[in-house]
């Protein structure tokens, strides 16, 4: 068997896994799995933002592959679908070149909705947890305004908000609160509180934050404080941010 | 009965409905949207009751996240899918977010005893839920060797 296209196998897909957000004992148990399935010793690591991938050749040479891992959200469909093949592949082992194939064509291949029917899911989730907060009917619309600002910025705004996410937090952050107040004061929305806390919901790092924890009950230390010091430079991005507005408006 | 609507049902239908909201931003597709939305309400319910009846709030977010992880569980092993999707999705509505942003406020405005102790508070909340989460996991895992694949 060649190793070095099972290498590149078992690490395409174990980027693939990291890309759709699963988490890190997923995808070196995954990984690890895929390549035992193939007769190899494989050993993995994986941190949040690299996976690497080792393997010995039959001749007792080591070979090993590393894989920069980008920022990335959550893709729950990549996911499944790679969950999937890598369990199809660990009962039934097919060759090489079409397994290669089968993983390339995940990601073109994926269901994905179109980006109305995020820019919804934005404006639903900040509309709804504003109501969940304990806000009124027209906090809910306001919310759902502030909401699809925050969405647009975040889908159609990396042009310039950037990809840096402390940058990108912020002027989202900033975006949501100054909205928040603009229809506070045009008499739309009645208490500012629930209308910013329902449209942070969807910036605010309070998944990351439960992941990380159970990263590090998992005993993957490294992974969960990783996580730990993005989740505060988040947060301490979105205090920022929403003061900014806050400042601005004082003297008015 | 008015009371039972609006303190229970209500929260927990908005609940279900931004939960569905956040499936379509996770890239959910098809009827697992649904079974997200529906854990969420499930498990912001079982927070309500807990809070009410039982304990303080750390000991009711773990009994939440608990009976969040075992539907999670189930789930997934009846769809064949992994656990991570259900479990976050069900999750948001319990997680701490406007804890972390009301601690780093108190951080930006320099109040550093409020900061630390609702910092403190917002781990403790999150180390709740994970460790809920992680106990139904790990059990059921031990417990039910044979569907193990079925979860992988």
């Amino acid at each position: 068997m060649d190793h070095d296209k099972l290498l590149n196998l078992g690490a395409e897909l174990g980027r693939r896994l990291m890309t759709s957000g699963a988490e890190i004992y997923r995808v070196e148990e995954s990984v690890e799995r895929l390549l035992s399935a193939y007769g190899a010793d494989p050993q993995v690591f994986a941190i949040p933002t690299c996976l690497i991938v080792s393997v010995n050749t039959p001749d007792g040479h080591p070979i090993t592959r590393m894989c920069r891992i980008p920022a990335h959200g959550t893709d729950i469909e990549l996911l499944e679908r790679c969950n999937e093949l890598c369990r199809h592949l660990c009962r039934e082992p097919l060759p090489l070149e079409e397994a290669q194939a089968l993983v390339d064509h995940l990601e073109p291949d994926r269901r994905q909705f179109p980006s109305w029917v995020l820019l919804l899911g934005y404006t639903a989730a900040a509309a709804f947890f504003s109501l969940f907060f304990g806000g009124g009917l027209r906090d809910c619309l306001a919310a759902a305004l502030c909401g699809m600002a925050v969405g647009a910025c975040l889908l159609f705004g990396q042009r310039f908000t950037g990809s840096n996410v402390f940058f990108r937090t912020l002027i989202c952050s900033a975006v949501a609160a100054g909205m928040a107040l603009l229809l506070v004061r045009a008499g739309l929305g009645q208490s500012q509180e629930y209308i910013t806390i329902g449209t942070l919901m969807v910036l605010v790092p309070g998944m990351a934050l439960t992941n990380a924890m159970r990263e590090i009950m998992a005993g993957d230390i490294i992974s969960g404080l990783t996580r730990t010091a993005e989740v505060l430079l988040v947060a301490t991005a979105i205090a920022l941010g929403t003061a900014i507005p806050l400042v601005f408006s004082s003297p008015f | 009965m008015q009371e039972c609507f609006s303190v229970y049902f209500l929260p927990c239908l908005w609940a279900f409905c931004a939960c569905v909201g956040f499936g379509l931003v996770f890239n959910i597709q098809g009827r697992g949207i649904l079974i997200c939305g529906f854990g969420a309400a499930l498990g912001w319910l079982v927070y309500l009751l807990s809070t009410r009846y039982l304990a303080g709030d750390i000991v009711s977010a773990f009994l939440a996240s608990a009976v969040i992880g075992f539907y999670s569980e189930v789930m997934a092993r009846v769809r064949r899918c992994p656990v991570t999707g259900y479990l976050q999705v069900a999750l948001l509505p319990l997680v701490p977010g406007a804890g972390i942003y009301h601690a780093m406020q108190y951080c930006v405005a320099g109040n550093t005893e409020l900061f630390l102790s609702t910092l403190l508070h917002t781990i403790g909340f999150a180390a709740a839920l994970s460790v809920g989460a992680m106990l139904i996991t790990s059990l059921l895992r031990a417990l039910l060797p044979r569907l193990h694949l079925g979860g992988h």
